[in-house]
């Protein structure tokens, strides 16, 4: 079947039709946001609305970044989630590598264990976890964040680390362990590199998630300069008068890391959906 | 009350998520110039922040200077603005939200299923004589059974959870009373009131509904084929 086929034959354009509609169903609410956020205070609240703006303008931005700590927030945003990534991502391929490498008693029941956990919802566990936070003493604390969302994202992870894990043949490390190299220079030659993209799209769900979070930042953060752009962002409707164009120009800036990222993750998607990292 | 509204939001939102859900990836699994690009898009608004698609739509819904607004009354379809965040509307307003944001997810998971039906199937069923709705009914819906049982499982567990959503759409203020589902009273009543209790008690009876529907949900479905 030649496009030019498709294209004409009846079934081919009611397809492209409804492509078209979907299309602009999911893309249209981004479009408005980016157009809004280049329109001037006045542009913004003319009716009728018109799609592009007439005057391009980056007042919105400029008001962004006076009036708020929208860096602040974007500084603390990108902290917390790498130190998350950079913690869960240790544990998961340390823990991955044991439950796909050792055998021990009840190996397979704490790996399914680990994914129940998976279907705990955040505000079922958030009460008793912010009690335990504040018994250690550790609230309003970015390490109490990274510890959330290390602790939320460790079971997807590390159930994604070991499909991944899995599909590396056990012979090569036996290749190298009969070499003679030690289970550490074997894991760190022989099994890193292989698991690298696995680990790459994990640490890029994790990523993700930690980005996205609401809950825990509004419930363990209570001082302004230690917010991260999720709870920065939504304080902005906390103003007597909305502004906007302000909150627009703030709301492409903090997708844009997430769909970057998300442009080079998604051919894992469909790997990651098995083993349920697509929480939400 | 609580109960009754997260009751209304997770079943109309489960619903039209797997409808529209199904039919996109249906529309995705055809051959079409630039698939590939709508196939991306489309898994957008799962991606972003949740307080993303809220300023979005917020903005998409304003009373007075919303497009949606305007593009109903150029249509003729409404008279007077719809005051989409009063207490009319705010249930309605909250229903489009989280199906725009959250169905993307069913597509993800049906496309991939879809995939790996074999051709042979459909040309079996062509040849027998069956139509395109019969293909559909008999051919393709049978294959996606299992897929559809594991989504809508997770979906539930998640929707009927779901707090960002529906907290953010009001934080608390306006028509917040007429959308409180049981985690937003929840956490209303802890953080809010400091009733830590009261609000552990809420969540413990949020997992035993979860429990309980969980079971019957297997009972219901999963006897009648191995999943």
């Amino acid at each position: 079947m030649t496009p030019k086929n498709t294209f004409f034959s009846l079934r081919g354009q009611a397809i492209y039709w409804c492509a078209a509609i979907l299309l602009v169903l999911t893309a249209f609410p981004f479009f408005w946001m980016i157009s809004t956020s280049f329109k001037s205070l006045r542009e913004i609240f003319v009716f009728p609305p018109y799609f592009f703006p007439k005057d391009f303008t980056l007042a919105n931005f400029d008001r962004l970044f006076e009036q708020t700590r929208f860096l602040t927030y974007f500084k603390n945003s990108v902290f917390v989630s790498t130190s998350a990534v950079v913690l869960t991502m240790t544990i998961a391929s340390a823990g991955a590598y044991s439950l796909t490498r050792f055998k021990f008693y009840g190996r397979e029941k704490i790996a399914s264990l680990i994914l129940f956990t998976y279907m705990f919802a955040p505000i079922m566990i958030i009460i008793p976890f912010y009690v335990l936070i504040r018994k250690i003493g550790i609230a309003n604390t970015h390490l109490a964040l990274i510890m959330a969302y290390t602790a939320f994202c460790l079971p997807f992870s590390l159930w994604l680390l070991r499909a991944f894990f899995q599909s590396i043949p056990m012979a090569l490390e036996e290749a190298a362990l009969t070499d003679g190299a030690g289970r550490i220079r074997a894991v760190i030659y022989v099994i890193f590199p292989l698991a690298l993209p696995g680990i790459i799209a994990t640490g890029i769900f994790t990523f993700i998630l930690a980005w996205n979070d609401y809950i825990f930042v509004r419930i363990l953060i209570t001082s302004d300069e230690l917010k991260t752009l999720s709870v920065g962002i939504a304080d902005l409707y906390n103003a007597t008068v909305i502004d906007w164009g302000m909150i627009m120009s703030g709301g492409m800036l903090i997708t844009i890391p997430v769909l970057v990222f998300f442009v080079f993750i998604q051919r894992y998607l469909i790997a990651g959906w098995g083993a349920g990292a697509v929480k939400g | 009350m609580s109960v009754w509204y997260g009751t209304v939001y997770s079943v109309s939102t489960i619903f039209l998520q797997i409808v529209i859900g199904v039919i996109a990836a249906l529309i995705l699994n055809e051959a079409f110039r630039g698939r590939n690009l709508v196939r991306g898009v489309v898994l957008f608004p799962y991606m972003i922040p949740t307080v993303v698609a809220i300023i979005l739509w917020k903005w998409l819904l304003n009373d007075q200077f919303g497009l949606v607004n305007y593009l109903l009354l150029a249509m003729g379809i409404i008279e007077t603005p719809l005051s989409w965040m009063g207490k009319d509307y705010i249930m309605t307003s909250l229903i489009i939200i989280s199906v725009w944001e959250f169905f993307p997810f069913v597509v993800l998971s049906v496309l991939a299923r879809l995939q790996t039906i074999p051709p042979a199937l459909y040309e079996a069923a062509k040849v027998d004589g069956a139509g395109a709705l019969n293909r559909f009914f008999h051919v393709t819906l049978p294959q996606l059974r299992n897929v559809l049982f594991v989504v809508i499982l997770l979906r539930s567990i998640w929707m009927f959870t779901k707090f960002d959503t529906v907290w953010l759409l009001t934080q608390g203020g306006g028509a917040e009373k007429y959308i409180r589902t049981l985690p937003v009273y929840a956490y209303m009543r802890t953080f809010m009131y400091y009733q830590a209790g009261l609000g552990s008690t809420l969540a413990v009876i949020m997992f035993g509904i979860l429990i309980a529907s969980t079971t019957v949900y297997f009972k219901m479905f999963r006897s009648e084929g191995e999943i």
